[in-house]
């Protein structure tokens, strides 16, 4: 038996992680492998073909990735359009038309939710979360190709549709073309919610039942946690929305007129507003507390200090965030008064800050067993327990603490938008909250993208570029916010709201209007600084630094399963069986293990 | 100095992943359906509200939603009596359980038919009407997706899988089967019995 055998027996990695996972070691190379790989470079070459017909997780959530990257691009270029639209009032400028605009202001806000959060978490996680959790594949990767294609076509007919004139409802009458478009942008969005939920029950499956041993739910990272009840919370809101979109289309093509009216009425998009309001919108940013719990411990070179409480917070947002029952087929205009309302809106703050709490703990933390043990050089750093300035700095530390702090505000901004006597149900606080939680969950995304980049893609994405990403967006985001949080305090109304009541007017006249221009004109930067920092994060995903050769394994210090695979990873992610499992930082405590036995 | 003599690929290791994924899939498919249910019980509730009638005197009869119940219990039944055979590598009553919980499917469809066509219902005519339509179209589509799934399961088993440690298919197209009678269960009460 050899001593790599006789470790995994004893459920232990060796002392030096680098030796067993690193595809260049002499000793790897010296000992050529009985059962061949294909070659996780060579296997790119396939193009289109291996696109269409790939069964490897990491291929699959690829494509997801590119594909909201390229939808990110263009509804943050809408986002822009209709922001410098909002400036002078007029529908007209920009956008020739109350339905034009009505259609690209319906496609900008649930376009951020289905074409590029939702798709950008999970091609994370159908990435990473297989790896995290010791699995060789996601579970159904068939069934995960497929939805990742169900997406793309979903995507294509939603975006032509709108295009086509359709949209989900028409303010001024609409054709008899631009009903057929209509319901062409309605079968476009079923089939985003399906890809979605379809690649979900991939993802949660993959977590529940293939764990490598030893890891149980307690030892999951937090990521694939998040990722577990995010999975959950959307399975379980998500259908919702397919039933709402299912009585629509039917109503439209041969109902009774009471569900599907898209004649001169915004109904149709006010009866989705659910899915992009309180408390719903924050199902989006459920993993944003798993990126956070995660890539701070690892930025703090430490064993997260409260993993098992972050991930009964992660949970308790997740409960928060189950909005489907507030939509207004059930609850009418009603909601903002009721008890679990108010309740939900309240409470949503408390995880947030208890998983900041968590990770300032973890950061405070002595460091008795911190990853020194990974790099001998921090030995001296956990004795001073001096701050590790280039991990804070790094794209994935600062893109983390920024969306935590974005979603920290966003859940501020609903809390307040609750409070009864203010009344801002129907005010911009609205929008200020979907923004914020938008930008707060995708930079929650680039700091996944860039700190499991070697993994996704087996490059490490450049600094300066992040750097200026996450700059962008998250000033962005607070313009934003900030915003139309002030403008809803003065009485301005949020758009979807406005043309319900007179489809004429598009925007109320705030109490003052002059401070309301000001704020439009600071949301219109905002939205620019967005776009910008999206062709930021898209260059960079063009143009990463580095080459496979020379990439490490494990540059970061991370210390769960995917860092214990190649950089990229191989087809069957593990060069060998990963060890038995024994606590939620396996290469750390297996390597600790390891030094005590020896 | 510890070294790597061996490349082999990780273990596959897949416990019971499709009886979760089907676990999965069938809570987010029973949600859909309590959706669309859901949006029916608020519309009769209005109606009643506004003291509107909902149906017809005579048009949505219980007799014939009452078959489709009483067979769909029966159903369940014999697709757990699949599962028990498949366990006990008693394939035989395994063969007949599976054709018999397909063939009930099959007369399910026929009498959800005959429910429909009885009615007299036009999409258009009314709310009531409307969601009738859609409730039951619903329900046919999820019934057969499963009479798919347990035919399959069926084939499958023909063809000489499963066995008393390798089940878990026949397990998940009974969790189906089981979600789908659920769906009946609360249409049944809901639309026919509640009218």
């Amino acid at each position: 038996m050899t001593m790599t055998d006789s470790a995994t027996a004893t459920g232990t990695l060796p002392s030096d992680p680098e030796s067993l996972v690193s595809p260049t070691s002499a000793a790897s190379a010296a000992s050529a492998p009985s059962v061949s790989f294909e070659s996780p470079v060579a296997s790119e070459v396939g193009g289109v073909f291996d696109a269409l017909t790939t069964t490897d997780h990491k291929r699959i959530g690829r494509l997801w990735l590119r594909s909201s990257l390229l939808m990110l691009l263009a509804v943050a270029v809408v986002g822009v359009l209709l922001r410098i639209e909002d400036i002078n009032s007029s529908p007209d400028d920009i956008f020739a038309g109350t339905n034009n605009y009505f259609q690209f202001f319906g496609l900008y806000r649930l376009g951020m939710v289905l074409l590029v959060v939702l798709p950008l978490f999970v091609g994370l996680a159908t990435v990473v979360v297989p790896m995290q959790v010791g699995a060789t594949n996601i579970a159904f990767p068939r069934a995960a190709h497929g939805a990742a294609w169900l997406f793309m076509i979903g995507a294509g007919i939603t975006v032509v549709a709108v295009l086509a004139g359709g949209g989900w409802g028409a303010l001024d009458g609409v054709s008899p073309s631009e009903a057929d478009a209509i319901a062409l942008t309605l079968v476009g969005t079923a089939l985003l919610i399906g890809a979605i939920v379809v690649a979900s029950v991939c993802v949660a499956t993959t977590v529940v039942s293939l764990r490598t041993p030893g890891m149980n739910l307690l030892r999951v990272p937090l990521f694939a946690w998040s990722m577990l009840v995010a999975a959950a919370v959307w399975l379980l809101t998500l259908p919702l929305a397919l039933g709402n979109l299912v009585l629509i289309y039917f109503d439209l093509r041969g109902g009774p007129g009471e569900f599907g009216n898209i004649e001169g009425s915004d109904a149709v998009f006010a009866q989705l507003g659910w899915l992009i309001e309180q408390p719903q919108i924050y199902a989006l940013a459920i993993p944003v507390l798993g990126v956070f719990g995660q890539v701070a411990a690892v930025v703090a070179k430490r064993r997260h200090a409260q993993h098992a409480a972050a991930m009964a917070l992660i949970g308790f947002f997740g409960l928060l965030s189950v909005g489907g029952w507030s939509q207004p087929w059930f609850q009418g205009d009603s909601h903002d008064e009721q008890f679990v309302f108010v309740v939900f809106g309240l409470s949503v703050a408390l995880p947030v800050l208890g998983s900041v709490a968590a990770v300032a703990a973890t950061f405070a933390r002595p460091g008795a067993d911190a990853a020194a043990a990974l790099e001998p050089s921090l030995a001296s750093l956990e004795r001073t327990k001096k701050l590790n300035l280039a991990g804070l700095l790094s794209v994935h530390g600062l893109a983390a603490f920024a969306a935590v702090l974005v979603l920290l505000a966003a859940t501020v901004a609903g809390l307040v938008r609750v409070v009864q006597p203010w009344d801002l149900g129907g005010r911009t606080t609205v929008t200020a909250v979907m923004n914020l939680v938008w930008f707060a969950a995708l930079l929650a995304g680039i700091a996944g993208i860039w700190f499991w980049a070697p993994k996704i893609a087996g490059v490490l994405l450049p600094g300066g570029l992040g750097r200026s990403a996450i700059f962008n967006i998250a000033l962005g985001a607070v313009l934003l916010g900030g915003a139309d949080f002030v403008s809803g305090f003065f009485g301005a109304g949020a758009l979807a709201y406005q043309y319900s009541a007179a489809s004429v007017s598009l925007v109320s006249v705030p109490s003052n209007e002059n401070l309301v221009e000001v704020m439009n004109a600071c949301a219109a930067v905002g939205a620019l600084l967005i776009v910008l920092g999206v062709l930021a994060v898209v260059a960079a995903w063009l143009k990463p630094q580095g080459n496979t050769e020379t990439l490490s394994d494990n540059p970061f210090g991370g210390l769960t399963l995917e860092w214990a695979t190649p950089s990229p990873p191989p087809l069957g992610n593990f060069l060998d069986a990963p060890a038995r499992v024994v606590s939620e930082v396996p290469l750390l405590d297996s390597v600790n293990d390891t030094e005590e036995d020896s | 100095m510890i070294t790597t003599t061996r490349f082999l690929p990780a273990q596959i290791y897949r416990p019971r992943s499709l009886l979760v994924g089907t676990v999965f899939g069938c809570a987010a498919a029973f949600m859909f359906f309590l959706s669309v249910v859901a949006v029916y019980v608020r519309e009769r509730a209005r109606a009643r509200h506004e003291a509107m009638e909902w149906f017809a005197e005579g048009t949505v009869e219980l007799g014939p939603s009452g078959f489709v119940f009483w067979t769909l219990v029966l159903s369940v039944f014999t697709v757990q009596w699949a599962v028990q055979a498949i366990n006990a590598e008693d394939r035989v009553n395994a063969y007949v359980a599976l054709a018999l919980t397909t063939l009930f499917g099959v007369a399910i469809f026929n009498q959800l038919w005959f429910i429909i066509n009885d009615t007299g219902f036009a999409l258009a005519a009314s709310n009531a009407e409307f969601l009738f339509f859609v409730i039951n179209g619903t329900f046919i589509v999820f019934l057969i997706a499963a009479v798919l799934f347990i035919t399959f399961t069926f084939v499958r088993a023909l063809a000489g899988q499963f066995g008393p440690k390798r089940a878990e298919a026949v397990s998940a197209a009974a969790l189906f089967w089981h979600t789908v009678v659920l769906m009946w269960a609360v249409v049944y009460f809901l639309v026919y019995i509640n009218k």
